[in-house]
C-alpha cells in the first residue's frame, strides 16, 4: 500500500483559516467562561465596593444637601469614578483576571489540555485576553451603569430625566462606559503582558499602581507613558488632581482611544509571540 | 466543518527521535535518544525517573529537545495546530480545568479542536461510551474518583479519533475490570492502525499488551524492539532460560548439556521439571527435537522462563533501577 488515509479531524482550508480560527476563539471563550471566572468571590466584592459606598451615601443623613442640585451630583460621581472606581477598582480587578490567565492554569495544572490542541497558541492568548475583557467590562460596566444610577437616585427625578434626556446625562454615561471599557482594554494587555514576564504579577502592578498613582505629579512626557493620562481625556466631567498637579494637554479623545487600542494590540502580541515557544514545566512553578 | 482525510506516505508513519537530548538546566532529562516508533502498541518501560515522560513530553511538544529533532507522522511538534489533529495525549497529571463535568470535560475541548457543536457532542458521547463512563458523565469530574479521572483523560485524549496516541502511565488507578477494559480498548486501536505508545510501571501488563517496548534507565534507551527480539539480542550476556517438562528430567538434562549453547541444565524440585539455560534458543529447540525423537522422552510442555518484559527489564535495568 502506498499511502494511507486516515480521518481525523477538521479541515483547514487553503490560505489562513480564518473561519476555523473563529470557532476555535469562540470555543476557547466558552470553555473559559464556564469554567473560570464562576466563583470569583474577590471579583464580586470590588464590583459591589462603589455600589456599597453609594448605598452609604443615600442613607447617611445629609450627605445629600440639595435634591435638586444635579451638578453636585455629577462632581461627585466624577470623583468617585475619578478615584476610587477607575484607579482603584478596575485597576485591581484587571490585576486578577488579566494577570492570571495564564498563570492560573499552571498553578491547576490544567494549561497542558489546550498546549494539547490544535490550536495557535497565538490564538489561545487572543481568546484568553477577550474572554477577560468581557468578563471585566461586563462586570465593572454593570458597577459604572449601576454606580451612575445610584448617584442620581436620590435627587429629583423631574431633574434627573431632564439630565439623562434632555441634557448631558446619557453622554456622561456613554464617555465612562467607553472609559471603563478602555481600562480594561489597557490596563487587562498590561497584566496580560506581565504574567508572562513576571512568575507573580503582583510587584510589577504595585510600580504601576505608584506609577499612575502619581500620574498627576509627573512632567507631560513622562505622563504620556501611563494608561490613566489617556483615559483621563475621555472624562466627561473634569476632576481637580490638586495644587501640585503639573498641567498638560490632554491628548485628543480619538487620540486616547487609539493610543490605548495601539498598546493592547503590541502588548497582546508581544505575550502572543511568548507563549509560542513555551513549555510545561508545572513542577518548577 | 467537514473532515478532511491525510494523506501520508508510509515513510511518515512513525513517530522518530533523533539524536534526542533534554536537559533541565544541569540536569539529564534524556540523552542521544534514536527511536523509530512504528503502528502498534509501544510500551515505554523504566523505573521513576527514567525519562519516560520527558519523551512523551518531547513528543507532543509540550517541553522541546534541547538538541535532536522529534517528528509524528513526518509532523513537529512545534507545529501544534496541524500535529494534534492526528496526536492524542492523556498526561499523567491528574488535574482539570475546574467546574466541568466529564462531559463538558471531554466536548469542550472538541470544540477547541474546531469541531461544530452537533460532531462534537457525539464524537464526545462515543469517547466516553468507550471508556465506559456514561452514567458518571454529568457529573462534575471534581468529584470523580481517581480510576473514573483516569477514565475521562482517556477518553478526551481519544475523542477526536487520532491516528497516535501518546498516554503516560494510563493504568495507573484503575480497578482490574477497568484495566481489562482499557487494554482491550488499546488493542482494538492498535489494530486498527494506530499509534499507542504507552508508559507503564506494571511490567506484566506491559508484556501483555505491547507489540514492542522500549526500555529506559536513566535517560538512556537501554533497548527498543519486540520483546523477544531484545531478549535474542541478550542471550550472549543472559542465556535464555527454559522451562521442560518432562517424563525423565535427569536425562534430559545429560542430553542437552553435550550442546555447546547450552551452559546450565538445573532440575527443579517437582521431579519433573528442568530449568535450561542456552545462549541460543533456536539451536537449543532444534536439539531437544531430535533429543525428543531419538530417547523417546514424553514432553509435557516447553515454555520459556525468561522472555518477557520483565526478565528484560531485570537484566537490563536490575529491581532498582540500577543497570546491570
Amino acid at each position: 500500500m502506498s499511502e494511507i488515509i486516515t480521518s481525523t479531524a477538521p479541515a483547514t482550508r487553503a490560505g489562513l483559516p480564518w473561519g476555523q480560527w473563529w470557532n476555535q476563539l469562540r470555543a476557547i471563550v466558552r470553555l473559559e467562561l464556564r469554567k473560570g471566572f464562576r466563583r470569583s468571590f474577590g471579583l464580586l466584592l470590588l464590583a459591589l465596593a462603589p455600589l456599597f459606598i453609594l448605598t452609604l451615601r443615600l442613607v447617611v443623613p445629609h450627605a445629600i444637601p440639595d435634591s435638586a442640585d444635579i451638578s453636585g451630583a455629577t462632581q461627585f460621581f466624577a470623583g468617585l469614578y475619578q478615584a476610587f472606581i477607575l484607579r482603584i477598582v478596575i485597576f485591581l480587578a484587571c490585576i486578577a483576571i488579566f494577570g492570571n490567565l495564564i498563570r492560573r492554569e499552571t498553578l491547576d495544572r490544567s494549561l497542558h489540555y489546550y498546549f494539547l490542541s490544535p490550536i495557535r497558541r497565538e490564538l489561545l492568548v487572543i481568546a484568553k485576553y477577550v474572554t477577560a475583557l468581557i468578563v471585566s467590562f461586563g462586570l465593572f460596566g454593570l458597577t459604572t451603569v449601576l454606580a451612575f444610577a445610584l448617584t442620581y437616585l436620590p435627587n429629583d427625578s423631574t431633574a434627573v430625566s431632564h439630565f439623562l434626556f434632555h441634557g448631558p446625562g446619557m453622554a456622561h454615561l456613554g464617555a465612562y462606559l467607553l472609559t471603563t471599557f478602555l481600562a480594561c482594554v489597557g490596563y487587562g494587555a498590561v497584566f496580560l503582558f506581565f504574567g508572562f514576564f513576571f512568575k507573580s504579577p503582583a510587584l510589577p502592578a504595585l510600580a504601576v499602581f505608584g506609577w499612575e498613582g502619581i500620574h498627576f505629579l509627573l512632567p507631560p512626557m513622562l505622563k504620556q507613558v501611563s494608561v490613566v493620562h489617556y483615559l483621563q481625556s475621555l472624562r466627561p466631567v473634569p476632576v481637580s488632581e490638586g495644587p501640585l498637579a503639573t498641567m498638560s494637554d490632554a491628548p485628543a479623545p480619538w487620540v486616547s482611544v487609539i493610543g490605548i487600542l495601539v498598546l493592547a494590540v503590541v502588548l497582546v502580541g508581544i505575550s502572543a509571540w511568548k507563549i509560542r515557544p513555551m513549555e510545561i514545566s508545572y513542577d518548577e512553578s | 466543518m467537514t473532515p478532511e482525510p491525510r494523506k501520508q506516505g508510509t515513510a511518515d508513519r512513525r513517530v522518530v527521535f533523533e539524536n534526542v537530548s533534554k536537559f533541565y538546566g544541569d540536569v539529564l532529562g534524556v540523552n542521544r535518544v534514536n527511536l523509530s516508533i512504528p503502528p502498534g502498541i509501544t510500551g515505554l518501560v523504566g523505573p521513576n525517573g527514567s525519562g519516560k515522560t520527558t519523551l512523551m513530553n518531547m513528543m507532543v511538544g509540550l517541553i522541546r529537545p534541547s538538541r535532536g529533532r522529534v517528528s509524528v507522522l513526518g509532523l513537529t511538534p512545534d507545529n501544534p495546530e496541524e500535529l494534534f489533529r492526528h496526536v492524542g495525549y492523556a498526561a499523567q497529571y491528574d488535574s482539570f480545568p475546574p467546574g466541568l463535568t466529564g462531559y463538558q470535560f471531554v466536548e469542550s475541548y472538541l470544540r477547541v479542536h474546531g469541531f461544530p457543536a452537533k460532531q462534537a457532542e457525539a464524537m464526545a458521547w462515543k469517547a466516553i461510551e468507550r471508556v465506559g463512563l456514561v452514567e458518571a458523565a454529568k457529573r462534575k469530574v471534581a468529584g470523580f474518583s481517581k480510576g473514573m479521572r483516569q477514565r475521562v483523560r482517556l477518553a478526551q485524549a481519544l475523542a477526536h479519533e487520532p491516528s497516535v496516541m501518546v498516554l503516560d502511565e494510563p493504568l495507573n488507578g484503575l480497578d482490574p475490570m477497568a484495566r481489562a477494559e482499557v487494554i482491550d480498548l488499546f488493542r482494538e486501536l492498535a489494530d486498527g492502525g494506530l499509534h499507542v505508545i504507552v508508559s507503564s510501571h506494571i511490567l506484566h501488563e506491559v508484556d501483555l499488551i505491547s507489540d514492542q517496548v522500549v526500555l529506559i534507565n536513566g535517560g538512556y534507551i537501554v533497548a527498543e524492539g519486540e520483546i523477544g527480539d531484545v531478549r535474542d539480542e541478550m542471550e550472549e550476556d543472559h542465556p535464555v532460560q527454559v522451562l521442560v517438562r518432562c517424563d525423565r528430567p535427569s536425562l534430559l538434562a545429560s542430553r542437552v548439556f553435550e550442546a555447546d549453547h547450552v551452559v546450565e541444565a538445573r532440575l527443579l524440585e517437582d521431579g519433573r521439571s528442568l530449568l535450561v539455560r542456552t545462549r541460543d534458543a533456536d539451536r537449543f529447540h532444534l536439539a531437544l527435537n531430535e533429543i525428543v525423537l531419538a530417547n523417546g522422552f514424553a514432553i509435557e510442555a516447553v515454555a520459556p522462563a525468561d522472555s518477557d518484559v520483565n526478565a528484560v527489564y531485570q537484566y537490563l535495568i536490575g529491581a532498582n533501577g540500577d543497570k546491570s
